[in-house]
């Protein structure tokens, strides 16, 4: 197993409280992330201090504590005047290590797949689909099914990678989606969070958070987090609970992630972009789903279960979930262009269940671009198999 | 027999019995004697689009849609094509730094006030107003402290009055929610039921906040409260977010006690936090036709036609969907998106025209003060001079 790396006693506080505060749980941390704190102090270490040198100035002239929580940090750098300057220094120090750090990335690429499925209710042709990222990528037109996700089979190809490719493994294939449409038929190393599947545990959140608030017993948001921190999954509310590194990972999704508790599509589009910034997989397949719409009160019930607290039947928002995921594919997208381990090598399809298009970004040489349409999704399938390499 | 209650009706009964109380108790508490006339007759209402909203939503090619109102007016008014906050990207601090003219790094949830005095205190003291002629009317809880600064030769004595009436709403529907009833919170009668066991238990902390003279309900005024908030409930017009019941609650006190001086925190968009973007729209839009709505109230009013300027503005925007932290959904990264905005001034006086220059967020106290004919003290804003001509 790994160890974290020491922390130079030279690096200005406030970098050293962010690293320290990121590593702090090193066994809860996916091998992605050590390795690239790994690199990262391998790398400042032969790095000339003055690349710290501004940093630790605007440091002194903000009076930076010397002993802060990282949340109390972030707190005194926000209401500080030199907190644009802080921003800038922080800025220009990762734009130094960043390329060298990317550079040992693309040496050891390899092919990656990441497959958004979006559900078949949403009121739209292809030519209303994908509008903000379509010129990014080359329409396909596919021949229709009837069993659209099955002949497409996206989890498998997931589940193949991780379990035969050279670069599979744990943590290297991830289903994340609204249902259960993408679970893994058999017992599988493919990572897999499904909002519905976790009901039981968002619910329990929803409660102990409304408990937490209603008691008035935390003082502060520090206290709060940290009552957060011991809310983790039970074996019972899910699968995910067996492994700890998992298990973390769905407490802070659901716990740090914007409306993931309480809108499925943006647990969704949240628990990949984590997924994205810290595990970086290597196949990713993405399902969203219909959001309901907004019950009355329902803004002011934030952790309330809105089908208990309102008997009025729940509606579909099938326009308003076309909006929001307009945006979410181009968020997807550029969230795992923004890391070298996917630019150059990454295929995207996006594809909606029953629609006889799809929308396809991906390098010149994978084989997707260059089969003849309109493809049987079973072609698709293999076509993506071969660009996997497995 | 008593006539029937509208919400018109309730407000002005709940209004002047607060205003009687506290004129007899304290007829102007700065200097113990009554409201003096104003030294000018102008009248200024700050709107802001609470939560934060961006120029690509709004005023950008792309987002005029959202907006259809103030595109409509947009051609009377004069607009500040760079409205730039370059203070603390959080909600108390950017309307703080609002009303004070200074930018704000207080706490961001409401523990502590505006750092110095805010614009309310200083027209109050310098023009004599009466505590009826300040207030805030916002959505958000965390503004209870919006009304008056942390200087102590001003302060709570010379402040606004606060009102947060989703707060009342949020008391009700929580109690209904904790003890079940059969028909949840879609069964209004239980809602109303809550909401009069919620006034009958104090409404301190819950809904308005007038300043001490005031924070004592007498028997007559909580049953007229109630009485209103039931008709308001069953109305037509029921609220389904607090943003509406804002509207609702500024348009009476404009009608009731027609003050110089209103702060309008609009708070529906931040419902961007959950990560829907329709939502997000729909609340923009929501946003656009209430303070149309509120223009509509000024044109309409005989104490508001002519003599106020109202001045629209977002107290912050959102981060760009370029931007590293998930775009819409926060305003934390300190982009151009997040920091640059835009500022609508309408009304009284106003030439109309569009301005490119830079102009910040801490130049409205400094404007508002300058139109109400009050001295900016130690405010670092400086008034906009395409709206002092």
């Amino acid at each position: 197993m790994s160890t974290a790396p020491k922390i130079p006693d030279t690096l200005p506080r406030s970098f050293s409280a962010f690293v320290s505060d990121q590593m702090k749980d090193w066994p809860l941390l996916f091998p992605a992330e050590q390795s690239y704190f790994q690199r990262l102090f391998a790398l400042i270490e032969r790095t000339q201090p003055v690349l710290f040198a501004s940093l630790g100035e605007i440091e002194t002239k903000m009076a930076f504590p010397k002993a802060l929580a990282p949340i109390e940090a972030v707190d005194f750098l926000n209401r500080n005047p030199y907190y644009s300057q802080w921003r800038a220094a922080v800025a220009e120090i990762f734009a130094k290590l960043d390329p060298v750090l990317d550079s040992e990335i693309a040496r050891s690429g390899h092919a990656r797949l990441v497959v958004v499925v979006s559900p078949a209710q949403l009121p739209a042709d292809p030519s209303r689909m994908w509008l903000r990222i379509e010129n990014r990528g080359k329409r396909i037109p596919l021949e229709p099914s009837d069993n659209f996700l099955s002949d497409l089979n996206p989890s498998s190809l997931a589940h193949q990678f991780a379990v035969h490719s050279k670069h599979g493994g744990p943590y290297s294939a991830w289903a994340i989606e609204v249902g259960q449409a993408l679970s893994p038929a058999n017992p599988s190393p493919l990572v897999h969070y499904s909002y519905e599947s976790l009901q039981p545990y968002r619910h329990r959140l929803m409660r102990e958070v409304q408990r937490i608030v209603e008691s008035q017993t935390v003082p502060g948001p520090r206290q709060l987090s940290d009552r957060l921190k011991k809310l983790q999954i039970l074996a019972s509310e899910g699968a995910v609970a067996q492994d700890p590194i998992l298990a973390e990972f769905a407490r802070a999704i659901l716990l740090s992630g914007n409306g993931t508790l309480l809108v499925n599509n943006t647990f969704v589009e949240w628990a990949t972009m984590q997924a994205v910034r810290r595990a970086r997989p290597s196949v990713a397949v993405i399902g969203f789903g219909i959001r309901n719409k907004v019950k009355p009160f329902s803004s002011l019930l934030i952790y309330q279960d809105q089908d208990a607290t309102n008997p009025i039947p729940s509606q579909q928002d099938v326009l308003g979930s076309y909006v929001d995921l307009e945006v979410f594919y181009q968020y997807v997208w550029q969230e795992f262009e923004k890391y070298a381990e996917f630019r150059t090598n990454t295929a995207y399809v996006f594809c909606c269940d029953g629609m006889d298009e799809m929308l396809v970004i991906a390098p010149p040489d994978c084989p997707l671009l260059e089969s003849k349409p309109p493809l049987k999704l079973s072609a698709v399938h293999s076509a993506l198999q071969e660009w996997l390499g497995i | 027999m008593l006539p029937p209650i509208t919400k018109r009706r309730f407000l002005r009964l709940a209004g002047l019995s607060i205003s009687n109380r506290i004129l007899a108790q304290n007829p102007n508490p700065a200097r113990g004697i009554p409201n003096p006339e104003p030294r000018t007759p102008n009248k200024v209402i700050l709107v802001t689009f609470g939560g934060g909203v961006r120029y690509s939503e709004t005023f950008a090619p792309e987002g005029l849609h959202n907006i259809p109102r103030l595109v409509a007016l947009r051609p009377e008014s004069h607009f500040f094509a760079n409205c730039v906050n370059s203070g603390v990207l959080s909600h108390f601090n950017s309307t703080a730094s609002i009303v004070t003219g200074n930018w704000q790094r207080v706490d961001d949830f409401g523990f502590q006030p505006p750092a110095g005095p805010t614009l309310f205190e200083q027209f109050r003291k310098q023009t004599g107003a009466g505590p009826l002629d300040a207030w805030t009317v916002a959505t958000n809880k965390s503004f209870a402290q919006m009304g008056a600064g942390s200087d102590r030769g001003l302060g709570a004595p010379y402040g606004a009055n606060v009102v947060l009436p989703k707060q009342l709403l949020l008391e009700a529907v929580q109690d209904v929610v904790k003890k079940p009833a059969a028909g949840g919170v879609a069964d209004r009668d239980t809602v109303l039921e809550r909401l009069e066991s919620v006034l009958a238990e104090g409404y301190e902390g819950v809904g308005w906040t007038i300043f001490k003279g005031g924070r004592q309900l007498d028997r007559h005024v909580r049953e007229t409260l109630t009485r209103g908030l039931i008709e308001y409930i069953n109305g037509p017009e029921a609220p389904t977010s607090g943003d509406e019941l804002t509207f609702f609650i500024t348009r009476e006190i404009m009608r009731e006690f027609a003050p110089r001086l209103i702060l309008v925190n609009f708070w529906d968009m931040d419902v961007a936090h959950w990560g829907s973007y329709s939502l997000y729209l729909n609340a923009i839009t929501k946003t656009d036709r209430l303070t149309g709505m509120l223009w509509d109230e000024v044109e309409a009013n005989p104490a508001y036609r002519g003599r106020t300027t109202m001045l629209v503005l977002p107290e912050l925007g959102r981060d760009g969907d370029r931007n590293a932290a998930n775009g819409f959904l926060n305003h934390r990264s300190g982009d151009p998106s997040c920091r640059n905005m835009w500022l609508l001034a309408m009304g009284a006086g106003v030439p109309r025209g569009e301005t490119d220059r830079p102009v910040h967020h801490i130049d409205v106290a400094a404007t508002a003060a300058a139109l109400l004919g009050v001295k900016p003290g130690e405010m670092a804003g400086t008034p906009m001079r395409e709206l002092l001509l």
